[in-house]
């Protein structure tokens, strides 16, 4: 019917068979266990769920609205506890080892009891997924192994990510940007490592994280060709926390001023530098472009679910409610009007499910776990015992040899139509989970009247904390503006985004 | 209007303009803090001094008489700022009016002649509620002529802190609910702690258990539900008027820092993504503004169908103004998320606004009921 040659010309048109039909390639490729590694870590949330966050995450929120400056500890201890910080960490580096495409479904279950304690437990990844995206293997291996000690003492050791500064917040995000922005954390170059002077805001955690995986710059006015990624220990001289925002929503989960004031990073702490990058293929600044896609196909997949969490966290509250209460004679959710309502809510959940599901799908095939999810690495972690790996990998991820070899794998074999696929469907799924928050949150107090305006019902909670959601990893707005850019632009060769003239 | 009416309405929005700017503006944070942090009592008893609690007040009743109209220029001059003391100032008016309608003229006169400040005139109500929804209500008993209430009442705004209410509740034999004036202090009535919740922190509500507690009967027995109709009427106009204020201030502060904030080169207002923010933000602004005008208009001539007009504006008016104020907090990014700002609060103050007076949903529902029958 059709030859293989007019096939391949045809999947190659616009819109790429490539780029739309994720899951179709990825479902063929990946390892079956990782279904049942899905239910295992719902479960584990789940469990959670009902025996920490449910009891205590309004109490907890009420706590915060009288004393904003308290820090819930108790939440990370338990999460430690569980072991929720090692969970997703490779077992090379000493985690549990949980598949990473199984991040997002227990950050939405987690999410649908409370938006900010699932921050608290997810703040750490994002925190991970920066680091990772430096492909520094040593670096990695050594701080897994402070979250790992952390664990097992009983002293949390998280990691939280600073990219944000009081006048670059969308501009510290983009390449694009960042050349014209008021970047101001400074990194000069001093014998032995980097000297840094600077602040971070809105740092997620920041009060509470032992390492800060953090983004300064060699030439403020030239950022994107002079990014370099540091890892600052709490505790370093020359580094210290700032103001905690006063927040509508997210209470728990603190967002930190960081403050550098001559803080000098040694160069066992530099994770990715302008020389390392030079070294790979591309030029530095689309290398470093490279990185900041690695970092948010992830990590906007995450916050996607986080959305999904609270859309489904309204859409219970109000269908609870509606089974409850009676209007005219009638329980509210035998009112067809109601039902259509609940099921337009319900539509939002699966939608953007769907939506986080496939952009897993993209980062499993070219994104930062990819590596993982190849299977024979997939059946190493999964199945071969945690000291067995540990002892059979350390002497290889110490070596610079396997760095340099993972970044030339991770960067320079990564094609660009990858890094627009990961990167344009990781702001799809932000966009669509997080504005599905917004939605159902609305939805459900509009359903529950006055009911729903009380703290005590929850529903108001879930409304404020679904707000953040459309703002951080980049504002919604940018992400339309990337998802445009990495799936639809880039086959429109004289249209450039982020660069509009000025009118 | 007539040309003096006209002028004196100009006056007293400026009154409210300036008070909204100096007093409510400069404490907003500080305000909202309640119930955990002090109670802005000396900006209520300011805003007492200028009368704007007696706005709707009968002259004769020791008010200002003033029509609607200045009603909604007062509530979109103070929740431009803080809709906290909108709030309040619509839960005591909606009070008033419901006693105008059950013909309670002497009960107000005296309210008016002997309070020596805000505390004692404020009467308190379910505001954001339609009591003909509720199920549970009080019940109510009569004997020798006394009725006493007992049961149960969620949400009695203002409950904590004035000293009266109107309470809903069902005579026995009655089926519909009908309407009570209670005095709170008594021992028989039990207030909890002031309710934490999504908006409106300064203008709290309680929670209220009576145990055979006095009432006094207000118009007749089993018409509850015509008084608060028709009192809601026109109140429906002035909670728009609210949320049209919020939405104000929303636009005011999205535009100002747009205007400032810097990124990617230049300023937030000059990228065309930002442009269309702030237009669908601005186009529902003049929007809003026209209708709650326009209504005012219709219930000042009395024109026929001017309930429906008023409920179509605040229909339309409720919609906007909670995806106006989202969009606000967007155009500030991080910021907008934050306390510093105002934004954050007129989030929160535009949901808990749109559920006065009762469920949009079912209300909406009634409003096309009329239609179709
Ligand atoms: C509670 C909280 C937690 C956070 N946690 C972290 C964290 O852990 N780590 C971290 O690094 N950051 C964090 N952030 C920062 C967050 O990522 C930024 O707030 C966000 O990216 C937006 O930046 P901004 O706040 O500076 O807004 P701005 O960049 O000033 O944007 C303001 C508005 O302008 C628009 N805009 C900006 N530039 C353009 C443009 N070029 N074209 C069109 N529109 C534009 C935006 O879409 C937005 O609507 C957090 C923020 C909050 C509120």
């Amino acid at each position: 019917m059709i030859s293989r040659s007019e096939l391949n010309v045809l999947m190659d048109r616009e819109p790429k068979f490539d780029d739309i039909m994720i899951s179709f390639r990825a479902i063929a490729k990946q390892p079956k266990g990782i279904n049942k590694e899905l239910k295992q870590v719902i479960a584990i949330a789940r469990k959670f769920n009902e025996e920490v966050i449910r009891p205590g995450s309004l109490a907890l929120d009420r706590k915060m609205h009288e004393t904003p400056d308290h820090l819930a500890w108790d939440y990370v201890r338990e999460a430690n506890k569980r072991g929720f910080y090692t969970m997703f960490i490779p077992k090379m580096f000493g985690g549990e080892g949980y598949s990473l495409t199984a991040v997002a479904y227990f950050l939405e279950e987690l999410s649908s009891s409370c938006g900010a304690v699932a921050n608290i437990v997810g703040v750490h990844y994002l925190g991970i997924v920066m680091m990772f995206s430096s492909w520094n293997l040593k670096i990695c291996n050594r701080i897994c192994a402070d979250v790992i000690k952390g664990q097992k003492n009983g002293e949390p050791c998280l990691l939280s990510l600073a990219m944000t500064e009081p006048d670059a917040g969308t501009d510290s995000q983009n390449v694009e940007f960042m050349d014209t922005g008021s970047l101001a954390c400074h990194a000069q170059k001093v014998k032995g490592g980097y000297k840094v002077t600077g602040n971070k805001i809105f740092i997620s955690m920041g009060h509470m994280s032992t390492w800060h995986i953090v983004h300064a710059y060699t030439d403020l006015k030239r950022g994107s060709d002079n990014t370099v990624m540091l890892a600052v220990k709490k505790g370093t001289q020359g580094f210290s926390f700032g103001k905690k925002e006063k927040k509508m929503g997210q209470k728990a989960c603190p967002a930190s001023e960081l403050i550098f004031k001559d803080c000098v990073i040694p160069d066992e702490n530099v994770c990715f530098s302008k020389e390392d990058m030079a070294k790979l293929k591309r030029r530095v600044k689309d290398t470093n472009a490279q990185v900041f896609a690695y970092i948010w196909a992830a990590s906007r997949t995450s916050v996607g679910a986080f959305g999904v969490g609270t859309a489904r966290a309204a859409f219970e509250e109000a269908l609870d409610y509606a089974t409850k209460t009676m209007i005219d004679g009638q329980r509210l959710v035998d009112h067809e009007w109601c039902q259509s309502l609940l099921g337009d809510m319900y539509k939002n959940v699966l939608l953007s499910r769907l939506a986080y599901t496939e952009a897993g799908y993209a980062n499993g095939l070219h994104g930062i776990w990819m590596v993982m999810n190849v299977k024979p690495m997939y059946l190493m972690n999964r199945y071969l015992p945690k000291a067995l790996i540990s002892w059979f990998m350390k002497p290889f991820l110490n070596l610079g040899l396997t760095t340099t070899v993972f970044r030339k794998i991770c960067f320079d074999m990564q094609s660009d139509d990858a890094v627009n696929r990961v990167d344009g469907w990781g702001s799809f799924a932000k966009v669509v989970g997080t504005d599905a928050g917004i939605q159902n949150a609305r939805l459900a107090m509009e359903i529950m009247g006055h009911a729903g305006v009380r703290q005590d019902r929850r529903v108001e909670k879930i409304l404020r904390d679904s707000k953040l959601f459309q703002i951080y990893e980049g504002t919604n707005e940018i992400n339309r503006l990337n998802l445009f850019k990495r799936l639809v632009a880039k086959a429109l060769p004289q249209t450039e985004v982020f660069s509009e003239t000025n009118p | 209007m007539t040309e003096s009416a006209h002028k004196e309405i100009k006056m007293i929005e400026k009154a409210a303009r300036e008070f909204s700017k100096k007093v409510l503006a400069p404490e907003r944070e500080e305000n909202d803090a309640f119930p955990f942090g002090p109670f802005f009592n000396t900006a209520l008893e300011k805003a007492y001094g200028l009368d704007f609690f007696h706005l709707n007040l009968p002259e004769n009743l020791g008010g200002m008489g003033q029509s609607i109209r200045a009603l909604c220029r007062v509530m979109d001059q103070i929740c431009r700022e803080d809709s906290s003391l909108g709030g309040i100032i619509f839960t005591n008016t909606l009070s008033q009016s419901i006693l105008l309608e059950t013909g309670s003229e002497s009960r107000l006169q005296s309210l008016a002649e002997k309070a020596t400040g805000v505390f004692d005139f404020i009467v308190a109500f379910p505001s954001l509620t339609n009591p003909h929804d509720l199920t549970d209500l009080p019940k109510a008993q009569v004997k020798n002529d006394v009725f006493t209430l007992s049961g149960h009442l969620d949400y009695l705004v203002l409950g904590g802190m004035a000293k009266q209410a109107i309470i809903p509740a069902c005579i026995d034999g009655n089926k519909e609910y009908s309407l009570f004036l209670v005095n709170l202090d008594s021992p028989d009535v039990v207030r909890s702690e002031p309710i934490m919740s999504h908006g409106l922190h300064a203008c709290p509500a309680v929670d209220v258990t009576f145990s055979f507690a006095e009432g006094f009967l207000l118009g007749e027995a089993g018409k509850g539900d015509g008084y608060f109709t028709k009192a809601s009427e026109t109140m429906q106009l002035a909670a728009s008027a609210m949320l049209l204020g919020v939405m104000k201030g929303s636009w005011d502060e999205a535009m100002s820092y747009c205007g400032s904030r810097v990124q990617g080169g230049r300023k937030l207002k000059d990228w065309s993504t930002m442009q269309m923010k702030l237009a669908d933000m601005v186009i529902q602004v003049h929007v809003a503004d026209m209708l709650v005008e326009r209504a005012c208009q219709a219930v000042e001539n009395q024109e026929k169908d001017w309930q429906n007009l008023v409920k179509a504006a605040a229909f339309h008016i409720q919609s906007a103004a909670t995806q106006l104020v989202t969009e606000g907090i967007q155009a500030l990014g991080g910021v907008g998320y934050m306390k510093d700002f105002g934004q954050e609060k007129r989030f929160r103050d535009a949901g808990q606004i749109q559920t006065m007076l009762g469920h949009t949903h079912i209300k909406k529902l009634r409003f096309i009921k009329q239609f179709l029958n």
